[in-house]
């Protein structure tokens, strides 16, 4: 099975929106967190397995006034980050050819 | 998140002696932490002696010294003030100076500039005599706290003000903000009255804000203050509370510094810190009788310190997903209130107690 560029949210993982639209990602599995911007909320709200990275980048760049052309590679390393810590992944094949 | 600090054996770096130079102080404040007497002349209480403060110094730099932090009691009190300024520069260390103003002439301040890598805070508790004396202790200390900011900016320094906040000044907290950047500082910060010493006086008379008010004024100086005025404002309340982008963008204010510094107080004992005035079980040995080295390395509670924290902290810290960067806020305050090194923050405690820590700042690893 291959992995698409498709990024998916880890399902356990629960978005804990602020007050100033930051937001904290906790998994309850292992009580690790990260902080994101209002910029990563809406990434991680679009990560569901059937967008691409552009997909994603472009949907951002209609929602954010300025985004700067350096978008695609810093959400890249942003899911990335997010990934390597099990926060997500990316989706697979089979998955999609069975949806 | 940055990795600690480490030698190039491993170890944890001393990066900051933080030099708690009087026994005594020429104010007289309610809030005071330390409880330093009263000496208006600097004549009356025991002062590090110079050699103390060079040995300490010289012992520390192969543990990583990177910088000196000189306070009190009141810094300028000391005899041989200009000497430690001297010491400082000749081994090219980092400056950070607190003081009360009262003895910062133009001359001082311009001793002080010497120093290629200095900062340098002076406490104001309000924006007119009678609210800051009422504090102080002092009459004339007003205007010779905004007079030392004065003579600070003259030198080149632009200083930071501190500003404890209590019920009897908290309606000067916009002014205050107009006042000091009118006065050419460069920053502000809000203290919370910590329950220790003459602080904690002053929270059993019901002198300070409660944790409802002290967390809105927080968000408030954060959220409304803060991008208004070309001052940096800084509150001094724990990471749990601050907003995520004032964490992401480095602001430190409200975590222990434990794992990097080394008090060393007036008597000329190491300390964990300036609570070492306080509490004797927190003095860890002698400058020039015992070396830094050994102490650093072996001392039981630096050691238990080290191999506890955070896992070990105890009640909400243990559930509070910014302990790894806050430590606990400050151990010295939570040994000083339930004698031990684990025990929660107060502050986190009671915001926990009265339905407001921030829930989405919490979590705990399954059993």
């Amino acid at each position: 099975m291959n992995q698409t560029d498709r990024p998916i949210a880890n399902p356990i993982v629960v978005l804990r929106e602020e007050f100033d639209d930051w937001a904290v990602l906790f998994n309850p599995d292992t009580a690790d967190a990260v902080g994101t911007n209002p910029v990563g909320v809406a990434v991680w709200k679009r990560m569901d397995g059937k967008r691409s990275l552009d997909d994603i980048v472009s949907e951002i760049k209609k929602s954010f006034e300025d985004t700067p052309d350096s978008a695609l590679k810093e959400i890249a390393a942003f899911v990335n980050t997010l990934a390597e810590n099990g926060f997500a992944g990316l989706e697979l094949e089979r998955k999609i050819a069975d949806a | 998140m940055k990795p600690w600090k480490k030698g190039l054996a491993g170890e944890r770096t001393i990066n900051t002696l933080y030099f708690y130079l009087t026994e005594g102080c020429n104010l007289a404040c309610r809030h005071c932490w330390m409880g330093p007497r009263f000496d208006a002349t600097g004549n009356h209480y025991p002062t590090l002696p110079v050699e103390s403060f060079e040995t300490a110094i010289r012992e520390a730099k192969s543990l990583g010294l990177s910088g000196v932090k000189l306070t009190g009691g009141e810094p300028l009190l000391h005899p041989h003030f200009s000497r430690l300024l001297e010491i400082v520069r000749r081994e090219e260390l980092k400056l950070t100076v607190e003081t009360n103003g009262l003895l910062c002439t133009p001359e001082v301040a311009a001793e002080i500039a010497k120093s290629p890598n200095r900062f340098v805070s002076v406490s104001i508790d309000g924006t007119d005599a009678a609210t800051h004396e009422w504090v102080r202790g002092v009459p004339g200390s007003f205007e010779a706290a905004r007079q030392a900011v004065r003579n600070l900016v003259a030198a080149g320094i632009m200083p930071q003000v501190i500003f404890t906040v209590m019920r009897s000044n908290v309606d000067q907290v916009d002014a205050m903000v107009r006042m000091v950047q009118d006065l050419g500082a460069a920053s502000l910060k809000f203290n919370v009255v910590q329950p220790t010493a003459r602080g904690e006086k002053l929270h059993e008379n019901l002198e300070t804000l409660n944790i409802a008010d002290l967390i809105a004024l927080g968000r408030y100086v954060e959220q409304e203050l803060a991008p208004n005025t070309r001052l940096d404002l800084f509150f001094h309340y724990p990471h749990a509370f601050k907003a995520l982008s004032r964490i992401a963008s480095g602001e430190g204010c409200g975590v222990c510094g434990i794992f990097g510094i080394m008090g060393v107080i007036a008597s000329g004992h190491y300390a964990l810190c300036g609570i070492g005035e306080q509490v004797p079980e927190l003095v860890f040995g002698e400058v020039g009788k015992d070396r830094l080295a050994e102490v650093w390395r072996e001392n039981a509670v630096l050691k238990a310190l080290r191999e506890g924290l955070p896992e070990k902290l105890e009640g909400v810290c243990s559930r509070c997903l910014l302990k790894e960067r806050c430590l606990g806020s400050c151990v010295a305050q939570n040994y000083y209130s339930k004698s031990s090194l684990w025990a929660p923050y107060w502050f986190c405690e009671q915001a926990e107690e009265a339905g407001l820590f921030p829930s989405s700042r919490l979590g705990t690893r399954p059993a």
